[in-house]
């Protein structure tokens, strides 16, 4: 592959990456986030931005809803016809209707399917709109897009007496870590781009070699990196500077106070976060995200292990408080330290650091989809489509197509349903922790300190020290 | 100029300018930023070097807890960190002056002295198998003896640091309470206040 070539790819991903993190994940993060809490305490919350369509046009629309609906009542008669006519062909036992064969019915009523959706949803769009007066809201998604907008004209007021280079400074060393912890998070199994339209070959069950695989092979991950792991360690670790220099560059008390306590908070965790994944690297024998992955994909998921389902509930906590979520968000206690270290920030500034937190909570998300959650794999899902349990087959009633217990999906399909998976992941730990915001108070100081030292770090230990005999026992 | 020649000047330009903004930035935070990103400069270097393990480790040890740790201590002094040195600014000047000609001509004797045929590298070098192969096969004496010193320290830091147990306070105020009782009987005559 040329130098040329693995730079666009790079470039791609590292795009692909930042498109979906920054420019979705953590605006609609945030919409969650302040929607939830709305809800919770009974406000109306963010969800009245958009914009309003010109009269006609809604006029246009409403005169739409008709035919729109009443195409989508065509087709389902239309499926409703061709599905009598197969009736029809099974009972009498007709080759074809008229020229049409049972297979161009199957067609035409999945056709009609589709054609029928596409039409009746369009009603409920148009419908919609019309209703709400031509107000276009997007169920409030488009709030998150005026948030930012304010954010980028709101002024951007510094303390007198501050640092104003270290008052800058700090919501980037927030940001960059947390983007930067990406590169080495597989997205799904290496590419082969000669074989990009085809199925896979794979070797026949028993065969003794698997089958050379020739040609360009991308994999799925911006940086294969030997380290792996530690990577992301190594550059998370530097966040929490960030949060230290945004409470001291402030000139603030509250905001001295809640950077001190973001630095020891942080730094404590991180400890504790770090051993707490050690069995992971014992059971899957390496450092680099994407063996782990593949040693599960092969293997069985690490949350079904016994050993790592412990670990995972203790990184899931060392994560929470690492991203200073509630019920870990002493930091930015409001009732204590009015905004913690974020209290002199505004405008821009307070959006970059407030992206920067969520940015990491998709990272710390994303690793322990890849951790303890298979990563990119999909259940009964291989490198030449599925393979479903059992052994079963039959075939669709008047045709020859046969459906089994084996698909055989192309190799560009695989990629993109694991690519799939692994946002489906991220997503399902995204909704957990949007679920335990408003679940748990907030603990006080000592007891977070104390939870840490006193509870997840010796309990990591003892799992590092049980999962090395296991693995002595049954190796 | 090939990549790994393009990572080196970057790096080094950054760790240049990280150093030299370490020594001269006045306020204290702002020198520990500079530490900052000489110490990310320099695990760039490290990976042009084919240490991708010490790279790593040189962030995780250097940048995300020395540093920290830098920033923590100067968050709790305060404002008295923002002094001037000492008087004896001249002094310090002159010997650092003389320390940093004696690293540099230890260094180019070093260069001098290379075999300009670059050694070949052994498979594996600098990764983690690599390193923790050789940790623990070529080194593991002093790697023990190490791990037992940093214990010894970790236990010492927790004795000093730790205050006085609870235990011990009530002890304390027992003996406290005898000692007040033994010097009013002491004093004979005087009456015992009211309560």
């Amino acid at each position: 592959m040329s130098t040329g070539a693995i730079l666009l790819a790079s470039a791609l991903k590292i795009l692909f990456i930042v498109l979906v993190v920054v420019g979705a994940f953590a605006p609609l993060l945030v919409w969650v986030d302040r929607r939830q809490s709305a809800m919770i305490q009974d406000r109306v919350g963010p969800h009245r931005a958009g914009f309003t369509l010109p009269k006609d046009v809604v006029k246009g629309f409403d005169a739409l809803r008709l035919p729109l609906l009443g195409g989508s009542l065509f087709a389902g008669l239309l499926i409703a016809v061709s599905f009598a006519g197969l009736f029809v062909m099974g009972f009498a036992g007709f080759e074809d209707l008229g020229g049409a064969t049972a297979k161009d019915l199957y067609r035409f009523a999945l056709a009609m399917l589709v054609f029928g959706l596409l039409l009746r949803a369009g009603y409920a769009v148009h419908s919609n709109i019309v209703e709400a007066g031509g107000k276009i809201t997007l169920f409030g998604v488009l709030h998150p897009a005026a948030d930012a907008m304010k954010m980028i004209w709101k002024e951007d007021f510094v303390p007198a007496r501050a640092d104003k280079l270290l008052h800058a400074l700090a919501p980037v060393i927030t940001l960059i870590p947390a983007l930067v912890s990406f590169a080495v998070i597989p997205f799904a199994d290496v590419l082969y781009l000669d074989y990009w339209d085809q199925v896979l070959p794979v070797a026949a069950e028993g065969a003794a070699e698997a089958v050379a695989l020739v040609g360009d092979a991308v994999p799925m991950q911006v940086a294969s990196l030997n380290v792996g792991i530690l990577f992301i360690f190594a550059v998370a670790g530097t966040g929490v500077i960030g949060a230290a220099i945004g409470g001291y560059a402030s000139d603030n008390k509250f905001s001295l106070m809640g950077g001190m306590r973001a630095a020891s908070q942080m730094v404590s965790y991180e400890v504790a976060l770090g051993l707490t994944i050690v069995p992971c690297f014992m059971m899957y024998d390496s450092l680099r995200l994407e063996d782990m992955a593949l040693w599960q994909a092969q293997n069985a998921w690490g949350i079904f292990l016994p050993p790592l389902t412990l670990a995972f509930l203790l990184y899931f906590t060392a994560a929470t408080a690492e991203t200073k979520r509630v019920p870990f968000d002493l930091p930015e206690g409001e009732s204590e330290l009015v905004g913690g270290y974020l209290t002199e920030y505004s405008g821009l500034k307070f959006g970059i650091f407030f992206t920067g937190e969520y940015v990491e909570m998709v990272a710390f998300s994303a690793l322990a989809a890849v951790l303890f959650f298979g990563g990119w794999d999909v259940p009964w899902l291989y490198a030449n489509g599925f393979d479903l349990p059992g052994t079963w087959a039959f075939t669709v009633p008047l045709t020859d197509w046969v459906v089994s217990d084996k698909i055989a999906v192309t190799h560009w399909v695989v990629i993109a349903l694991q690519v799939g998976s692994t946002l489906f992941k991220i997503i399902a730990f995204l909704f957990l922790q949007m679920m335990i915001r408003w679940s748990l108070p907030r603990f006080r100081y000592d007891q977070i300190m104390s939870l840490c030292w006193k509870g997840l770090l010796p309990i990591a230990l003892v799992n590092i020290l049980l999962t090395g005999i296991l693995i002595l026992l049954f190796d | 100029m090939s990549s790994s020649t393009l990572l080196f000047c970057v790096c080094a330009f950054f760790a240049l300018a990280g150093a030299v903004g370490t020594v001269s930035a006045r306020r204290p935070l702002r020198a520990a930023m500079a530490l900052l990103a000489h110490i990310v400069a320099l695990a760039g270097l490290y990976l042009t070097l084919h240490a991708q393990l010490l790279a790593a480790i040189q962030l995780l040890v250097y940048a995300g807890a020395i540093v920290v740790l830098f920033v923590f201590v100067i968050m709790l002094i305060g404002p008295a960190s923002e002094t001037s040195g000492s008087g004896r600014a001249g002094m310090v000047r002159m010997t650092s002056l003389v320390l940093m000609g004696m690293v540099t001509v230890t260094i180019a004797f070093a260069i001098v002295d290379t075999d300009p045929a670059a050694p070949r590298l052994p498979a594996g070098y600098g990764d983690v198998e690599g390193v923790g192969g050789a940790l623990y096969t070529q080194g593991l004496v002093p790697f023990e003896i190490i791990s037992i010193t940093l214990l010894v320290a970790i236990i010492g830091a927790v004795a000093v640091a730790r205050g006085k147990t609870a235990v011990e306070k009530q002890i304390e105020a027992k003996e406290k309470a005898r000692a007040e009782v033994e010097a009013r009987l002491g004093e004979g005559a005087a009456p015992a206040p009211a309560e």
